[in-house]
């Protein structure tokens, strides 16, 4: 296996912790704020993460596949939570503890419940609107009602981040901005 | 299994010899130390069985909300404000305003503040529109639902029924108020300020086939008669004629069938444990399931069931968690753990050999436990809560083996217990007292104190004989082995025969003695009563039941090889 080769393009305008553990090719666009004691690791392929995301502490975001892994924008990965899938769209929040296999495709405004496990054996796409919830991971469609508040509430949510977190975290700099 | 020690309870049986531990149904008398409680006057210990519970208060879970007492039954037990449950997932639903309308671009107009309420899931994101509910203002939601409620089929049968009934307490209350010979009898049985009472002494009354009829009244039938109206039976009730027929209530029958047929996909219908909580029939279609309001949840407080004290009384306010009045045996008792050396020891390795691994290659483990036809060593360790020092006289109860040989055809599960010989130290040791942890002073480790006394168990004259050869060689397993703070470990030793199986489970008395500095209750003319504190040495003793975990039978080991 080639050994891993590590480049990553940082935006100027993200915010990107010193405690972040990255490996790989990892593209991170503008406006992401990403917490200490995040793992980014592109072991077998490149990963590409959109604007105005946010991942908290203990994220695992990974990718095993020689593919791009490709993460849209405006995303929240919360405390936790470990995340595998190929392609996520835009708005979508994956809450705390809950795994999602590589085997998922994530469209948009996707809401992964506290702890679900989103593990199918196939290959699946999880359509717009969908909501995981509770224990065994059942689905709903979301109506789409109240999204208007949630994407307004997300980007104060990174708002209020980009403000705080360089006040009491060092940040690093890409080495290509 | 990890080992355990249960308490024993003896929930007001007369007898204080627990039941043999290997029997499944002496579970029920033995239970972990923090479900215990004990009573200062009686000075026994009380399980949850055995006390009386009654209710301190009821609140909402969701907004905290104490509800007064009188209010509950009003209420129907749920909560009057705006809280409640999402039907789909159960949890608790926001009322939040309605997305304002997009203008052309897509930005958000001016204010998201206003507008139309609707109650909105956080978890599952269901919300109030997809039945078709809104609400004008965010707060009192509960009266803007109530108009809906009331006309519920379920809710207008039972105000008839209610009426019913009522009308029908109130004319044999009034007709036996009316007879006064037996004001005693009519008070205690007609006259029913509690109508939950009321309602039982109905249904007493009630006809039942091929039983007679009990007639509280009968009595005073007799004995007043004459000038009564005899013609009309008071005990009978007008029939009842409910609102709707109930074979032509809604679902069911037809209806459910033709839904079926055009079902498309499973989650269309509604799951039994999202229906079955509304004494009604309802609709089997998950969307038209309504929200529930949340049901409320009560602070209970607990008394010995002997001298009726208080054991537990919580806080009256919802929000804290504490109690006023906490009685609990670990309080009072010594807690007791008991651990098996070389389990934790192989574990610990286990532990460290998979840090690195992942969890599917953890998955083959050899079981570590107790083999049959070894010897172990396991350690008791012993908490004291109280102020005072304590001495503590452990001893294993013998088990009555049944002597009768087992039969051929007998299965063996009716089989005793399985022979083991357990050696614990048989003279007292005594605990120190519990103290903040900077009073003590460092170190108060003495290991292999001067008890050698070893205790043998039921059977094994060899088991004796070996050990007193190389007793001496080894290092003490048996007697009191660490002393610290307020803790105590002693080692005792249990040996399993050859052909042992099932789990290793023993009672165990436990009797410790304490000075206690009460005063003595003085007399009002004596002179030094208060100053003579006659510390009396108070004896304590409970059972416990000890259980080591399973045997690993000899056949099973030798496969492994």
């Amino acid at each position: 296996m080639p050994p891993i080769r590590d480049k990553f393009t940082i935006h100027s305008k993200a915010v990107v912790c010193q405690d972040v553990e990255l490996k790989g090719d990892i593209t991170i666009g503008a406006g992401t704020i990403v917490h200490p004691k995040a793992t980014i690791f592109a072991i077998a392929g490149p990963i590409v993460i959109g604007s105005g995301c946010i991942i908290e502490e203990a994220t695992i975001i990974v990718n095993r596949r020689k593919e791009v892994m490709r993460i849209g924008d405006e995303n929240l990965f919360e405390v936790g939570c470990r995340v595998e899938c190929p392609s996520i769209g835009d708005f979508n929040t994956v809450s705390a503890r809950s795994r999602v296999h590589h085997t998922v495709r994530i469209s948009n405004h996707c809401v992964i419940g506290v702890g679900c496990l989103v593990v199918p054996i196939e290959d699946e796409v999880l359509d717009d609107f969908t909501v995981v919830y509770g224990p065994s991971a059942e689905r709903r469609k979301w109506s789409g009602r109240g999204k208007v508040q949630e994407m307004d509430l997300r980007r104060k949510h990174a708002e209020y981040l980009r403000e705080m977190i360089p006040k009491f975290n060092r940040l690093r700099r890409g080495d290509g901005v | 299994m990890a080992p355990s020690v249960l308490y024993h309870c003896p929930c007001l049986s007369t007898s204080s010899v627990p039941p043999p531990p290997h029997l499944p149904s002496s579970s029920y008398s033995f239970h972990p130390l923090n479900t215990l409680f004990f009573c200062e006057e009686c000075d026994a210990v009380r399980c949850n069985q055995c006390v009386s519970v009654e209710v301190s208060s009821y609140y909402c879970p969701n907004c905290l909300f104490e509800v007064p007492s009188a209010s509950v039954r009003a209420e129907k037990n749920r909560c009057a404000r705006n809280c409640f449950m999402c039907p789909n997932c159960r949890n608790t639903l926001a009322a939040v305003p309605a997305d304002p309308p997009e203008s052309s671009d897509g930005r958000i107009s001016g204010s998201v503040n206003e507008g139309p309420y609707i109650l909105y899931c956080n978890h599952c994101r269901w919300d109030s529109v997809e039945i078709g509910i809104t609400f004008e203002k965010p707060t009192g939601l509960a009266a803007q639902l109530q108009k809906f409620e009331d006309s519920a089929p379920d809710s207008l049968e039972f105000d008839r029924l209610k009426e019913h009934f009522d009308a029908f307490l109130r004319q044999s209350a009034l007709a036996a108020s009316t007879t006064g010979t037996h004001p005693h009898h009519t008070h205690s049985h007609s006259l029913h300020t509690n109508s939950i009472t009321a309602a039982a002494s109905a249904a007493l009354a009630r006809d039942i086939p091929g039983v007679g009829k009990y007639n509280p009244l009968a009595r005073s039938t007799n004995n007043r008669g004459y000038g009564k109206d005899k013609s009309v039976n008071r005990d009978e009730m007008t029939e009842y004629r409910s609102r709707s027929e109930i074979s032509q209530a809604a679902g069911g029958g037809e209806l459910d069938v033709e839904l079926m047929n055009g079902l498309e996909e499973v989650d269309e219908v509604a799951s039994l444990d999202q229906r079955w909580e509304s004494s009604w029939v309802s609709s089997m279609q998950t969307k038209d399931l309504k929200p529930i309001r949340i049901p409320l949840h009560s602070k209970r407080s607990k008394r010995c069931p002997a001298c009726t004290h208080i054991l537990i009384k919580p806080e009256q306010k919802s929000q804290s968690v504490r109690y006023k009045i906490k009685l609990v045996a670990s309080n009072y008792l010594p807690g007791i753990v008991v651990v098996l050396p070389h389990v934790r020891q192989a574990k610990e390795e286990l532990l460290k050999r998979n840090l690195g691994k992942s969890v599917s290659a953890q998955a083959e483990e050899p079981s570590v436990g107790m083999v049959a036809g070894r010897s172990y060593e396991f350690q008791l360790n012993l908490t004291n809560p109280l102020y005072d020092p304590i001495e503590v006289r452990l001893s294993v109860q013998r088990v009555h083996v049944s002597t009768a040989p087992a039969k051929e055809g007998v299965s063996p599960e009716k089989a005793k217990r399985p022979p083991f010989a357990i050696s614990l130290p048989t003279t007292k040791f005594p605990i120190s007292p519990f103290a903040e942890a900077w009073e003590y002073e460092d170190d108060e480790d003495m290991f292999g104190v001067e008890d050698d006394e070893l205790g043998i168990g039921p059977a094994s004259a060899t088991v004796k004989t070996t050990k007193d050869k190389d007793g001496r060689a080894r290092p003490k397993t048996v007697g009191v082995l660490e002393r610290k703070a307020n803790k105590t470990v002693v080692g005792g030793e249990i040996v399993i025969g050859k052909e042992a199986q099932g789990s290793v489970k023993f009672n165990m008395l436990v009797s410790y003695t304490y000075r206690s500095d009460d005063p003595a209750p003085s007399e009002s003319g004596d002179m030094d009563g208060h100053n003579a504190r006659a510390p009396e040495i108070k004896t304590f003793s409970f059972y416990t039941v000890v259980d080591l975990g399973p045997i690993i039978p000899r056949e099973e080991v030798k496969l492994d090889l």
